[in-house]
């Protein structure tokens, strides 16, 4: 963004950009650990800092807080993740939900389950969660749960007012208070509507979520994309919708950190590097 | 041998009054040299109690002049008793050497075949002793081989009749000396008691050594005080109701299975019951007058009635079927016995037997035929005393135990009641993150206390082989405490050092780690054990749990809820364990198929020998060092460094500043740079980056910590929000000046053109401006 040109006005450029809040959490943590930092000293510390936030480093044993803070912090952060934990995807092993867990609160030691059990679902299409999966399975699913977290809950609410056959149009964007019942209630409702054993019309469905991308100012997956998948059906629920999601490729070059499914287990130089070691 | 011992006596005492009566005595020593001979064989083996019996015999000839031979105490003074008051006259230690209460049957057995040589002796030598002895010296010629018992002359005038050895196979009819006091027909072949109704004046009857099997027929006899019938077939004691007189009672060696029908045999003194087949001690009350009772050779295995018989002094229970001490404990109830055999019994053969014995039986005199000396009592009684510490010593162990159940039993429920709430917010699917209400530091159990301040050296008990259930032996420390020490409520931890191995049960317990222990105690423990406690609340403890152990080597988790890897990454504080046990039981985290590996990995430098018993191998290192190295390694060369002197413990973080100090105060880091950090601080930085918190810290003042981070957000913010401020200022200032910098410019440059424009003017318009100047 260019810094003269003058249809940005400052503000919108900080706030597009997020530099204001690296900048608070710069501060907040020089002001935190001083003594620290003082010795190292200050201008290298915010050097240090911006090039790690450049690099996508910065994520590394923060809180999570910080590391779903901006979209960039959660790229970052998903990337990381698979970085780490490419080789438990080469060993092929399958892992439960609980052990996925442990593995991200090693990166991020206060790592809600909660997130971690909703990625789970949209990995197993809400089967039992205490089955096991495959590492590419849930890295894909738990890029899309973690990264367009607050889309998806919005598109829950929205689903389940179609299922009970509200108009949809009512829909009000969950709060906070709301996300934490939200796994609960869905558990419910899901047992309840495998009798009918069929989702919703896929085409009210693309027109709320028309509706939500305009209307919402976090981020969301392509347009094109959930098109894509919903026209592929005459009904279809919300799990395996988020499955279809999780699995389209163009979401994943969207968000940009992870390599396609192909090439997921591959990354030659860091094989170089541990070769070294 | 009692019995030839008696008649060995008597002809010892023949000899004795030689002196005397030599002349009166000669033609006796024909039909006494057979006895003479054969006693004297066992004379030596006899000797002591020969020389006993000879003080009683020189006495005997003092006071009555009729030798008195019975072997021993209340024998010979019943019978002088008796024979006292009855004017006695005549020789009876004849007659009473058959009914010699023999302690022991096979000396009666040995006298038996010693006697069937003499049987070639004619008949009268059943009589050869009833001579007259002492103040009747004249009148011995009754003694007169050949004499037959049909034909007795002169036994009208003779109040006791011999008629030992006749092969009589009934009672002989006696009608006719209805005075008769002594009836000796021992011996014999007589099968039935019969023919004796008349003899109402019959003190004595000897029938030992025939084949009666019934006793009926005896109950005529009332005045009867002495009734032998040794060696015989009888089944069964009866008959014996109007037999109230009756002193001594011999009824050894027969076929008697109970003792019964006695009860009422209140003069009875002696009661001889060896060689039965009795089992049981019973029916013996109201022998109020007996001293001796032989019970040898029987079945007994239980002492019991014993303080049913007030003035027992003699308890003769050789060769019985006691077997242990407890069965002896009716006799310590008896307050009159003084003499005591228990030999042959298997309980004989304890290695402290007689100190036992005399335990029980204070005053006991003799034991075993032999006398009890002082040494005997002390040892005794040290040993009473011993025996009662040991009784104190398992009394206190089992309240121990008991208490220790207790406690391990409240911590199991406590736990119980912590887990539960644990669990239950992560099912609702809320914040699996334990709130600092649920966190075990604030359950209810710890309102229970740790108010008390235990003294380390207080519950110090040390038992030294203390017994098998604790092979160990080493000392044992119980930290047991309840909080509260008069609180009612049970203690609901424990802490116990048995050996090598600590162990901790209840959140409590890890009070005990922090106590002064001993040097060498410590330097001991080699095991810790914990169990039902929430392993967050161990963490804090394990790095002066490596200073306060050295010697620590093996760790045991049960039922501590460790559930996540991380938490597993606290145990690095140990710094050294040759082997880690964590149990299935209560720890989610075992049936996570990585952790096994994530303990290798992040534990590596332990070099861990075993993990959950299993051996780790170079395979399970090289395994765990692929799935986690890639993360360490990442961890390690990526994170920023001002980010890892964040995460680093204290001494890494000095390292890790002394590195950054050499390269100097720069700005700016390539990322090569950043790469190189995990080569410049070793391997183990990787590892050592997966921290747990401990609670300790983050717990030190929540509330305070937050209003202090929410203060200085605030001021973060805006300072930043002035910065941002100035900054867009700046650049709109900035932004401005562009845009007008054009035109101003212009303008700038016009009006030096114009300024310029006549030069002769402007030259001097300058150079009036200089001169002003200057």
């Amino acid at each position: 963004m260019n810094r003269l040109n003058p249809t940005v006005p400052a503000d919108q450029y900080l706030a597009d950009s997020n530099v204001l809040f690296y900048l608070n959490d710069a501060v907040i943590q020089l002001l935190e650990h001083k003594e620290e930092y003082n010795q190292f000293g200050v201008i290298r510390y915010f050097a240090e800092y911006f090039s790690s936030v450049k690099n996508s480093n910065h994520v590394l044993f923060r809180e999570f807080n910080y590391i779903q803070a901006t979209p960039h912090n959660r790229a970052s952060f998903i990337r990381v993740f698979w970085k780490c934990y490419r080789q438990i995807g080469k060993s092929g092993d399958l892992l439960s939900m609980l052990e996925y867990r442990s593995l991200l609160q090693l990166l991020c030691p206060d790592f809600p389950v909660v997130l971690v059990q909703s990625a789970a679902r949209i990995a197993v299409m809400d089967d039992t969660i205490d089955c096991l999966m495959s590492f590419s399975d849930f890295l894909y699913a738990f890029q899309l749960q973690f990264y367009y977290q607050e889309f998806l809950d919005c598109v829950l609410v929205i689903y389940q007012d179609l299922l009970a056959g509200k108009s949809p149009n009512t829909v009000i964007v969950p709060t906070s208070t709301s996300i934490e019942q939200i796994p609960s209630v869905s558990t419910e409702e899901n047992n309840k509507e495998e009798r009918p054993q069929d989702g919703v019309e896929p085409s009210t469905l693309v027109q709320c979520i028309d509706a939500l991308c305009d209307r919402s100012k976090h981020s969301h997956p392509p347009r094109s994309c959930m098109r894509e998948i919903l026209n592929q059906t005459d009904r279809i629920s919300y799990y395996s919708f988020l499955m279809s999601l999780a699995k389209q490729e163009a979401i994943n070059q969207t968000i940009g950190v992870l390599p396609s499914k192909a090439e997921l287990l591959i990354d030659p130089e860091m094989d170089q590097e541990l070769d070294k070691l | 041998m009692e019995q030839d011992l008696a008649e060995g006596k008597i002809i010892r005492s023949h000899k004795q009054n030689t002196s005397e009566k030599w002349m009166f005595l000669t033609p006796m020593i024909n039909s006494c040299k057979l006895h003479l001979t054969t006693v004297k064989s066992l004379v030596p083996a006899r000797a002591q109690a020969m020389s006993e019996s000879q003080d009683h015999v020189k006495e005997t000839f003092n006071h009555c002049d009729i030798e008195n031979s019975l072997h021993a105490g209340i024998q010979k003074r019943v019978v002088q008793e008796l024979f006292a008051s009855d004017k006695c006259t005549y020789n009876q230690k004849v007659l009473l050497s058959g009914a010699a209460v023999s302690n022991a049957a096979y000396k009666a057995r040995h006298t038996a075949r010693r006697q069937t040589q003499c049987t070639g002796e004619t008949f009268g030598h059943a009589l050869k002793n009833a001579k007259p002895a002492g103040d009747f010296p004249g009148c011995n010629n009754s003694a007169v081989p050949g004499f037959l018992s049909t034909q007795l002359p002169y036994t009208s005038s003779f109040q006791r009749i011999d008629l030992e050895r006749q092969s009589l196979e009934e009672c002989p009819q006696l009608d006719f000396v209805k005075e008769l006091q002594f009836l000796n027909l021992q011996h014999n072949l007589i099968t039935k008691i019969q023919n004796l109704s008349h003899l109402q004046q019959l003190v004595l009857l000897n029938l030992h050594d025939n084949h009666i099997s019934d006793m009926a027929g005896i109950e005529v006899l009332r005045s009867l005080k002495i009734l032998i019938l040794g060696k015989n077939r009888i089944h069964e004691i009866c008959c014996l109701d109007s037999l109230s007189k009756l002193n001594m009672l011999d009824l050894h060696d027969n076929q008697i299975c109970r003792i019964e029908n006695v009860s009422h045999l209140s003069e009875l003194r002696v009661l001889n019951l060896a060689g039965n087949n009795i089992s049981k001690m019973e029916n013996l009350q109201g022998l109020d007058s007996l001293t001796e009772l032989n019970l040898g050779q029987n079945c007994i295995s239980v002492v019991t009635e014993v303080d049913r018989l007030p003035l027992l002094q003699r308890l003769f229970l050789s060769c019985n079927n006691i077997t242990s001490f407890d069965q002896l404990a009716c006799l310590g109830e008896s307050c009159s016995l003084s003499e005591l055999t228990l030999d042959g019994n298997p309980v004989a053969l304890e290695t402290w037997y007689k100190q036992a014995v005399l335990r029980c039986v204070l005053h006991l005199r003799q034991l075993d035929m032999k006398r009890i000396t002082d040494e005997d009592r002390r040892m005794a009684g040290v040993q009473a005393r011993k025996e009662e510490e040991k009784k104190k010593e398992s009394h206190k162990q089992t309240i121990h135990k008991e208490k220790r159940r207790l406690a391990i039993r409240n911590a199991a429920q406590q736990w119980e009641g912590v887990r539960a709430c644990l669990e239950l917010p992560s099912t609702n699917g809320a914040k699996e993150e334990v709130s600092p209400e649920n966190s075990p530091a604030h359950s209810p159990a710890q309102t229970n206390g740790l108010t008390q301040e235990p003294s380390p050296d207080e519950p110090r008990r040390v038992s030294p082989g203390s017994g098998p259930e604790r092979p160990s032996g080493g000392t044992e420390i119980r930290l047991q405490t309840n909080s509260r020490p008069n609180s009612p409520r049970d203690p609901n931890h424990l802490a116990e050092l048995d050996g090598d191995t600590l162990r901790l049960f209840g959140l409590g317990a890890l009070e005990a780690l922090e106590r002064g222990w001993g040097v060498q105690t410590a330097g001991a423990v080699t095991v810790i054990t914990f169990r039902y406690i929430n392993f967050d609340a161990i963490v804090p403890t394990l790095p002066r749990i490596r200073v306060k152990f050295p010697n620590l080597s093996h760790m045991i988790f049960l039922e501590t809820n460790i559930s996540r890897l991380p938490q597993l990454a606290a145990l690095a504080q140990v710094r050294r364990l040759d082997q880690l046990t964590i149990h299935p039981d209560g720890n989610p985290v075992v049936s996570l198929t990585l952790w096994r590996s994530f303990v290798i990995y992040r534990l590596h430098h332990f070099n861990l020998q075993r993990i959950n018993g299993q051996e780790v191998t170079m395979n399970d290192v090289i395994a765990a060092e692929r799935v986690f190295g890639t993360l360490g390694h990442i961890a390690a060369t990526e994170t920023p460094r001002c980010r890892l002197l964040l995460l680093l413990e204290e001494s890494r973080k000095r390292q890790l500043q002394f590195l950054l100090e050499g390269r100097g105060r720069r700005a700016g880091l390539s990322p090569e740079e950043l790469r190189d950090n995990g080569k410049l601080l070793g391997e183990g930085l990787s590892r050592a980056l997966f921290n747990y918190p401990s609670r300790d810290c983050s717990a030190e003042s929540p509330e305070e910590g937050s209003v202090e981070s929410s203060e200085r957000a605030t001021m973060v913010e805006q300072y930043l929000q002035e910065l941002v401020q100035s900054a867009s200022d700046t650049n709109l200032k900035g932004e401005a000046l562009h845009k007008l910098w054009p035109s101003m410019f212009a303008e700038m440059v016009r009006d030096c053109v114009l300024e310029m424009r006549d030069q002769a003017t402007f030259r001097q318009a300058s150079l009036a401006k200089l001169s002003e100047t200057k």
